[in-house]
């Protein structure tokens, strides 16, 4: 399966990856309806994208009531609109805190990998997000474990 | 022979368990005995908003029972269990006869021993006949009273108020939402509702409905009567396992019941399961057997007992109890051990945008947490699943432990430094990658 690879050291911040998921996702540029965010580390001086995993589980599958989320072509897990009646339990469920709720439209909705040909990676300049054929991992704790050492240290001195 | 299982009740459980046998083998016998057509109750408050049709809830048609070749009986209650000779007994003399078996006849909603409890216009929201009648009697302009305010009530407090009712809840309990959030967060969420036109009587025991003048009156025992169109009772649930009684099947005798199972899921007879709101089984945390009325737990418990029943050998580790509720665009959500006296306790208010969070610690793990946020700040629905997943898997948050008790809204750096996600990704329920939930063609029996 092809997969999202976040690469951190590659990401510059300058979040068109949200601009374009979310007008892929949702039809309007609102970095706020992206569903894959941008976080700041070191008072802004670095970045890293988080996304959906695509995880083995589908926690968020497994736990919808009405069967409203299924594995599409590209195996994403994905959110189908007109059976989804906006309960929250996929927020939840979902232990990586990628799942999302449009309260204009009541609905979840997720990464779906845009059916094969992800927004966000094509957008991004400096290739922190590409599309490959992988495992998924655990793309950015180690960024984030050293960006954020020193603010830990500070606390605790 | 093919072997032979016997799934009792068509709720989450039950058909979580019958989607998971079929996801591992097309060979074996599925009979599935219910009451009721298989539908789910959680999505029955979007059915009372009208904004999904009744065809909606169901879980299942006779179609699709028919092509995963489950046997259906429905329209019948279970009347006894012969464990030793393998064979259930239905309310009208038939018996179905079994190799394995699974108990998940849910619960019912129970209410208290009040006069005029039972009376007309007084009515439950559990199930969907309950629900189509709760449909009939609230119009706009309907004044309605709702006993209780626990979990229940709230999942249908949008849509009575989008009905166009006028609504009052009242408590027994000093607080809203008593067994799902501390007083803190129940004040943020009273003075919201009350803001968004709900009246709100908490510590008030009722002691009477009665007739009066074509409404309904509700007496307490402290303050003013009640005067009601429509009464809802949303005080609590029973689960319905009296049927089990003399079969031998051992069931708890604490508080919330429930047949206590191991950690496959087996009752104390070993070719008999229970699963969700009739099983008494692991917390995730703690170990201690319990009952989770929840939807995740119900699901859970169904898939692992499936695979048992298919022969997979599948332990289960056991259930977090996790709620979450929206209420005017409100959310309100709580997970784990979140009641812990015994507990490290960071809290963090925004009154005035009606923000809260607790952070539960044992040590340096996450144990329980509550969250309540507007509704439209992505951040509380991002966290809500953070939050989760750092007391699902038992991260290592001592680094963070001074950094979250200054700033319990910061859980996203921590979450992400303390590689939580890599943790999680090989964990597995089934111990393989999960299946959409539309059986494929491939695994269809004819």
């Amino acid at each position: 399966m092809r997969v999202l690879a976040l690469h951190p050291d590659r990401c510059t911040g300058c979040l068109r990856c949200e601009l374009a998921c979310s007008y892929m996702q949702t039809g309007t540029y609102q970095p706020s309806k992206s569903v894959i965010r941008v976080s700041p580390f070191e008072g802004y001086t670095s970045y890293a994208p988080y996304t959906c995993t695509q995880c083995a589980e589908g926690w968020c599958m497994t736990a919808c009531p009405v069967g409203a989320i299924t594995i599409n072509a590209v195996g994403a897990k994905d959110v189908l609109d007109d059976k989804c009646v906006g309960c929250k339990l996929c927020t939840i469920a979902c232990p990586y805190g990628t799942m999302f709720y449009d309260a204009d439209t009541t609905k979840a909705y997720k990464c779906n990998l845009c059916d094969g040909a992800p927004a966000c990676a094509e957008a991004c300049p400096t290739q922190a997000i590409t599309f490959e054929e992988g495992e998924s991992a655990d793309w950015i704790g180690d960024f984030a474990a050293s960006r954020t050492s020193r603010v830990l240290a500070r606390e605790h001195a | 022979m093919a072997t032979r299982h016997l799934i009792i009740g068509g709720g989450t459980a039950g058909l979580n368990a019958i989607r998971t046998i079929r996801e591992e083998d097309s060979t074996s016998e599925i009979t599935l005995v219910s009451r009721e057509r298989p539908y789910s109750r959680m999505v029955l408050p979007y059915y009372l908003g009208a904004t999904i049709a009744e065809s909606h809830v169901y879980t299942a048609t006779p179609a699709s029972l028919h092509a995963w070749g489950v046997k259906t009986m429905l329209g019948r209650r279970a009347a006894s269990l012969d464990t030793a000779e393998h064979r259930l007994t239905l309310d009208d003399g038939a018996t179905v006869a079994y190799d394995d078996c699974l108990i998940a006849t849910g619960s019912r909603a129970a209410r208290p021993p009040v006069p005029g409890a039972e009376g007309p216009g007084v009515h439950s929201f559990w199930t969907l006949d309950e629900a189509r009648a709760v449909i009939a009697d609230v119009q706009p302009g309907t004044r309605v009273v709702m006993v209780g305010a626990g979990f229940i009530s709230f999942t249908i407090l949008n849509t009575i108020l989008s009905r166009g009712a006028a609504l009052t809840i009242v408590e027994v309990a000093p607080r809203i939402l008593p067994r799902m959030v501390d007083e803190a967060c129940a004040t943020i969420v009273a003075r919201w509702l009350e803001d968004h036109g709900v009246t709100i009587r908490a510590g008030a025991t009722l002691t009477k409905i009665e007739e009066w003048k074509g409404k309904r009156k509700l007496t307490f025992k402290k303050g003013a009567p009640i005067f009601a169109d429509v009464v809802i009772m949303a005080t609590g649930i029973r689960t319905n396992l009296e049927w089990v009684d003399g079969s031998g099947i051992e069931v708890s005798a604490e508080s919330g019941g429930g047949i206590l199972v191991d950690d496959h899921l087996r009752s104390s007879v070993k070719t008999v399961y229970a699963a969700g709101d009739v099983a008494r089984g692991p917390n995730l945390l703690t170990g201690t057997l319990e009952v989770h009325a929840i939807e995740p737990t119900a699901q859970e418990h169904g898939r692992v007992v499936g695979a048992n029943m298919a022969g997979r050998d599948r332990a289960y580790r056991g259930s977090l109890i996790m709620n979450i509720v929206e209420v005017c665009h409100l959310d309100i959500a709580s997970f784990g051990q979140w009641d812990d006296a015994k507990a490290d306790v960071f809290t963090a208010t925004r009154a005035d945008r009606s923000q809260y969070r607790k952070l539960l610690f044992r040590g340096g793990k996450l144990t329980g947490a509550m969250i309540c946020g507007p509704a439209e700040a992505i951040w509380t629905t991002n966290d809500v699943g953070m939050l989760k997943g750092l007391v699902y898997s038992g991260a290592d948050l001592s680094a963070w432990k001074t950094h979250l008790k200054g700033n319990p809204f910061d859980v996203k750096p921590a979450y992400l430094a303390t590689h939580t996600a890599g943790k999680l990704l090989p964990q597995t329920i089934l111990g393989r990658a999960s299946h959409s939930p539309q059986l494929p063609q491939s695994v269809m029996v004819q």
